[in-house]
């Protein structure tokens, strides 16, 4: 494997790190605030893909305008989500947290297959056949708009957690939720926000994916959802930062390991293809973090 | 709170009530002369669209026979009643409900069958209890070889992963490498470089296995240079697009479904830049495929059977565009690949049930065996239906198509260019197609390049085997403490 | 007093529903006569309520497995290679897949004993991806996509085998059951649930929290090993479809609707849940039955934490609260 190749494919790890990143954010958001998990956060996405693509096909102008309004739409599902499902099981044990998603697993994956079907949907994005030249490297723009996104939007989101005053409110619910209700902050209302907050997020992640051309399907949620655990165990609950510096690991490691694996066992005189391995990869890297530091990388206590 | 209950109470008493109707429904049995036919398809789950358009055309295929009166069995004049079992994404649900074809509802046939790991639970079902099976989706050539279960009462109604890579492969040899050599001057016994790309599943290893098979069998002048797998549901195929790329190949033949096949083309051709031919199997012959693979997809070629945009010319025209024309009729939307071979399934159902005089399933089997009709949706070859002697495997006349972009639509379009006897136009190799090696590839550019690659890869990966070493050291040492 | 009695009667109640529903289910096959088709829910049935409740003894310790299909088709593969391979009958490799299975608990076990709620449940998930990948790619042993043929516990050739299969099933059903619900009235289930409620707390009452943990993880690997290898045999053939997330979510799913940390949830939940899922096919619904099964899941969840166990009581206080 020649460095090229090698710079290139650290640059795809780097683009679906956003997708993770997205996601994760999202996920410790709520989990920050609420110390709950969402583990249906993949059909929430999938439902943002869902929305773009509708609103896509009865309006028909540029697709990347069309986020705003597929994040908002999934930010007042989120709201709903939180208000009928989540809130109401807050406390009575984090096993229940996982039945509840578990049926809304089900309930979404299955609805949006009953009204729509499972047919594969695409969105023609305006770029689609551009290529920006970045050095050796070639990058398609709608990457780039993805990169550029992710980037933009993890300084907004700091911003406004530093800086506003709902954002230091619910840094505070997070930090410690019964001082904080004391100071007179509405915290079920800061459990809403980061409901809807995380929801837009898996949103905007669905969309833009389908935008830079996948497919929506009502099943596509779930890998990426899946990684985006992994990123925030990984990074550790409820951390920012980790689940950055995860996101970037992981969506590099996963690529580059079933290549190293390969030409280790090619060394050793097998032909083996480890490619369609890289689900299990992430677990293994997943199970091995854990067993060293179980609450990851950069959680200082976890739960 | 007390209405909340009162909701949940009313849910809980309704799907009890909808529970007891289990027993009935299973009992209920007519006098009424009915031949029964258990149509056996994925309706949820990842499948399901393929699930529902083999339920939809076989639906076609019973409503069309019933209005010509039904099927004259020894006199009388017998109607056809189908019975939908739904085998999901799980061989338990898969041998529940083909259990429940078979001694509930008492079906005569069995028609249909997908997935070919819920297909081979299925099997031992029906093998059991001696219904012959009209398989018309599962795609392991397995199915009617397998020697654990008596497999004579199977009939094969859909092309193997076997043929799909013999008949691609063959495409290749004839048409696509002597294309390249005159191209790039090759001289004309150079091999062609075949790069597979392969879902992690009995389709995908079955196709890569076909594609072997069909080189040695053929003996090709076809070199695979690189074979990669995938998980199923995949959807970032970059690096090993990339991998695939440092092997150089001419032409890449992944072998995967439509939501990948679009992915693997789109991001190979503009994320990766392998500009080559791109190969698929038949099942990516779809509208969504076309919507999703943009201009990307132009120039690729496509195996096919049965096309939603393009129809085989010859005898067949009329009666393809007739069953369209009837399908999108009755269902509103247009029949896809799966469906039209169910839609026959059906009809040799029929057809032998007529032959044998009887539903009796023994002589049902034997009609089966010996049928002979005339093709009908789909090119099959010698223009026959027929089961072979040994596998009972109906044999099928694929085509390759090759998708041209059309300015009208916006998207590309599929065109025949193989074989002759139903060809529309000649395969064209694109101005940007690059092929896998330079011009002067001779017998002494290989050696020189091989030394300079080689030695620098085990020290890249040594120094990763290091850092596994290290890490599974430290992890030990922490344990201990 | 009063209350002592209340309870015994309770007790009493329990004990007969158990001893009436043991009677019909032994009486159905001989009321029906023999029906393949209800024989065969029937005994998929009753596989899955062992199933259920060895993951419910699991979900007792506090740990949720969200990869136990990890386990069933562990138990599966490991039974019908070793059948096919020294020929022995089903019934005594069985015991072997469950065994192997537990064996490979423990190991899980070992990496989920510092982990708690969701990092157990991805852990366990990544652990039947793992075990996903690897059955498929060891096709030597295990036949890759491909498959193996596994041999059917009662022979064909018999007649009215499935009959006897039947009654197999059910006396297996009965001994695994029985089996858990003596694990869960003992001293073991006692530290099992103080462990879920209070790890610390338990520690300091001096349970080893490490061992019984891991004691849950042998124990209910061990009966998900059997039931997956009593599945495989009733079909005849294994694929690596085997360890499909459905499998590992279904358990969750009728543990929950019944009654979570019961030994009678598993049984209700699995029957009302298989139950209604056959009977909503017989209307030709198919995504409709999912989104009724996540429904119920969800109202459960919400309203009636303690399943449909509770249901009886929750009429007795409303009873009570509205004279």
């Amino acid at each position: 494997m020649d460095i090229g190749v090698f710079i290139q494919i650290l640059v795809w790890g780097l683009y679906a790190g956003c997708i993770y990143i997205l996601l994760a954010i999202g996920l410790n958001l709520i989990f920050g605030v609420m110390k709950v998990v969402n583990f249906a956060h993949g059909e929430v996405l999938m439902l943002g893909a869902y929305a773009a693509f509708w609103i896509y096909t009865y309006s028909s102008i540029n697709p990347y305008l069309i986020i705003p309004a597929s994040m908002l739409l999934i930010a007042i599902l989120g709201v709903f989500i939180e208000r009928l499902g989540f809130r109401p099981i807050m406390g009575t044990g984090k096993l229940n947290e996982i039945f509840l998603s578990l049926g809304l697993i089900y309930l979404f994956q299955n609805l949006v297959a009953f009204l729509w079907s499972t047919n594969s949907r695409s969105i023609r994005s305006p770029y689609g056949e551009v290529v920006v030249p970045i050095g050796a490297i070639k990058l398609p723009l709608d990457y780039l708009i993805i990169i550029i996104f992710t980037i933009v939007f993890i300084i907004a989101f700091q911003l406004f957690m530093k800086k506003t005053t709902t954002g230091r409110a619910m840094r505070a619910t997070s930090q410690n939720r019964e001082a904080a209700a004391l100071m007179g902050i509405n915290v079920e209302r800061m459990d809403m926000l980061s409901f809807a907050l995380g929801s837009a997020l898996a949103a905007a992640a669905g969309s833009l994916w389908l935008i830079s051309g996948q497919m929506a399907t009502p099943y596509m949620g779930s890998i990426p959802a899946i990684k985006a655990f992994a990123v925030v165990i990984i990074g550790g609950l409820g951390s920012i930062p980790g689940a950055i510096v995860a996101g970037m690991t992981l969506g590099i490691v996963e690529n580059v390991v079933p290549l190293l694996m390969s030409s280790l066992v090619g060394i050793l005189g097998f032909e083996m293809s480890f490619t369609a391995w890289k689900d299990t990869i992430a677990f293994f890297i997943l199970i091995i973090v854990l067993v060293i530091r179980p609450t990851g990388i950069f959680g200082e206590k976890g739960e | 709170m007390n209405m909340k209950y009162g909701i949940l109470f009313v849910v809980v008493v309704v799907s009890l009530l909808l529970a007891i109707s289990l027993g009935q429904s299973a009992g209920a049995q007519n006098g009424v002369e009915e031949i029964k036919i258990g149509v056996v398809a994925p309706l949820t789950g990842g499948a399901s669209t393929t699930g529902l358009d083999m339920w939809q055309a076989a639906v076609l295929a019973k409503d069309e026979i019933n209005a010509q009166g039904g099927v004259n069995v020894n006199g009388v004049n017998m109607q056809i009643k189908l019975i939908q079992g739904d085998t999901g994404t799980s061989p338990g649900t898969g041998v529940t409900v083909v259990t429940k074809l078979i001694t509930a509802d008492e079906v005569d046939v069995l028609v249909g069958g997908f997935s070919s790991g819920i297909t081979y639970a299925d099997q031992v079902v029906a093998a059991e209890h001696k219904v012959p099976f009209i398989i018309t989706g599962a795609s392991s050539p397995v199915i009617t070889r397998r020697d654990d279960i008596d497999t004579s009462y199977f009939f094969h109604h859909c092309p193997t992963t076997d043929d799909y890579g013999e008949d691609t492969l063959l495409f290749v040899d004839e048409i696509v490498r002597p294309a390249i050599n005159e191209r790039f001057g090759f001289p004309a016994d150079r091999k062609l470089k075949l790069a597979v790309l392969y879902q992690d599943s009995k389709y995908g290893v079955g196709v890569y296995e076909g594609i072997t098979k069909a080189i040695g069998e053929h003996n090709l002048n076809v070199d695979v240079v690189a074979a990669e797998k995938f998980k199923m549901s995949e959807t970032d195929f970059r690096t090993v697009l990339t991998v695939i790329k440092a092997s150089n190949p001419d032409v890449v033949y992944p072998a995967a479904f439509i939501n990948e096949q679009t992915v693997i083309v789109t991001q190979g051709r503009r994320d990766v830049g392998l500009d080559t031919i791109y190969l698929s199997v038949e099942c990516c012959d779809d509208p969504d495929y076309y919507t999703g693979v943009e201009r990307w997809g132009e120039y690729s070629i496509q195996e096919s059977r049965f096309s939603p945009y393009t129809i085989p010319a010859g005898d067949i025209h009329d009666s393809v565009a007739q069953y369209k024309q009837d399908f999108e009729a009755k269902w509103g939307v247009a029949p896809s690949m799966m469906g039209s071979s169910t839609y026959e399934g059906v009809y040799i159902a029929a057809e032998a049930i007529k032959n044998a005089g009887t539903v009796d399933k023994e002589k049902v089997r034997a009609a089966l065996a010996e049928i002979e009709m005339p093709q009908m949706v789909e090119a099959m070859q010698n223009g026959v239906i027929t089961f072979s002697p040994d596998y009972r495997e109906s044999k099928f006349e694929l085509y390759m198509q090759q998708l041209i972009w059309d300015e009208s639509v916006g998207e590309t379009r599929p065109k025949i260019v193989w074989p002759d006897s139903v060809k529309e136009t000649e395969f064209v190799l694109p101005g940007w197609y690059e092929s896998g090696s330079a011009p002067t590839e001779t017998a002494t550019a290989t050696p020189t390049e091989a030394p300079t690659t080689t030695p620098e890869e085990p020290g890249f990966e040594a120094v990763f085997a290091i850092a596994g070493l290290l890490a599974v050291g430290y992890l030990v040492l922490r344990q201990r403490k | 007093m009063k209350l002592d009695r209340l309870k015994l009667d309770r007790m009493n109640l329990k004990a007969w529903l158990g001893v009436i529903s043991l009677i019909l289910a032994f009486l159905i096959p001989i009321i029906s006569g023999i029906d393949t088709y209800l024989l065969t829910v029937l005994i998929l049935m009753l596989v899955f309520i062992m199933y259920a409740s060895a993951w419910n003894l699991l979900a007792l310790s506090g740990q949720g497995s969200l990869g136990h299909a990890a386990f069933f088709g562990i138990g599966g593969y490991t039974s019908a290679i070793i059948a096919k391979s020294l020929g022995l009958p089903p019934l005594a490799t069985i015991l072997v897949g469950g065994l192997f299975a537990a064996f490979i608990g423990v190991l899980i076990g070992l990496t989920c004993v510092r982990l708690r709620e969701w990092f157990l449940g991805m852990v366990t998930f990544g652990f039947a991806v793992i075990a996903h990948t690897i059955t498929a790619e060891l096709s030597w042993l295990t036949g890759g996509w491909d498959g193996l043929p596994a041999k059917k516990i009662i022979p064909v050739s018999v007649q009215n085998y499935l009959m006897y299969e039947y009654y197999l099933m059910l006396l297996l059903t009965v001994v695994v059951v029985v089996i858990i619900w003596m694990i869960m009235k003992s001293r073991i289930g006692l530290a099992f649930e103080a462990i879920r409620e209070n790890e610390l707390e338990a520690k300091v009452m001096g349970i080893n929290v490490t061992r019984y943990k891991l004691m849950a993880f042998a124990v209910s690997a061990f009966f998900t090993g059997v039931a997956g290898a009593l599945q495989i045999h009733h079909f005849g053939y294994i694929t690596p479809e085997v360890y499909a997330i459905d499998i590992s979510f279904l358990p969750i799913i009728y543990c929950v609707s019944g009654g979570l940390f019961t030994i009678e949830g598993p049984i209700l939940g699995t029957i009302f849940i298989t139950l209604l899922d056959e009977g909503l096919k017989n209307f030709g619904w198919t995504y409709e039955r999912y989104i009724v099964i996540g429904l119920i899941l969800i109202l459960v969840v919400r309203f009636l934490p303690k399943g449909f166990v509770s249901i009886p009581e929750k009429i007795k206080s409303r009873l009570k609260s509205h004279p």
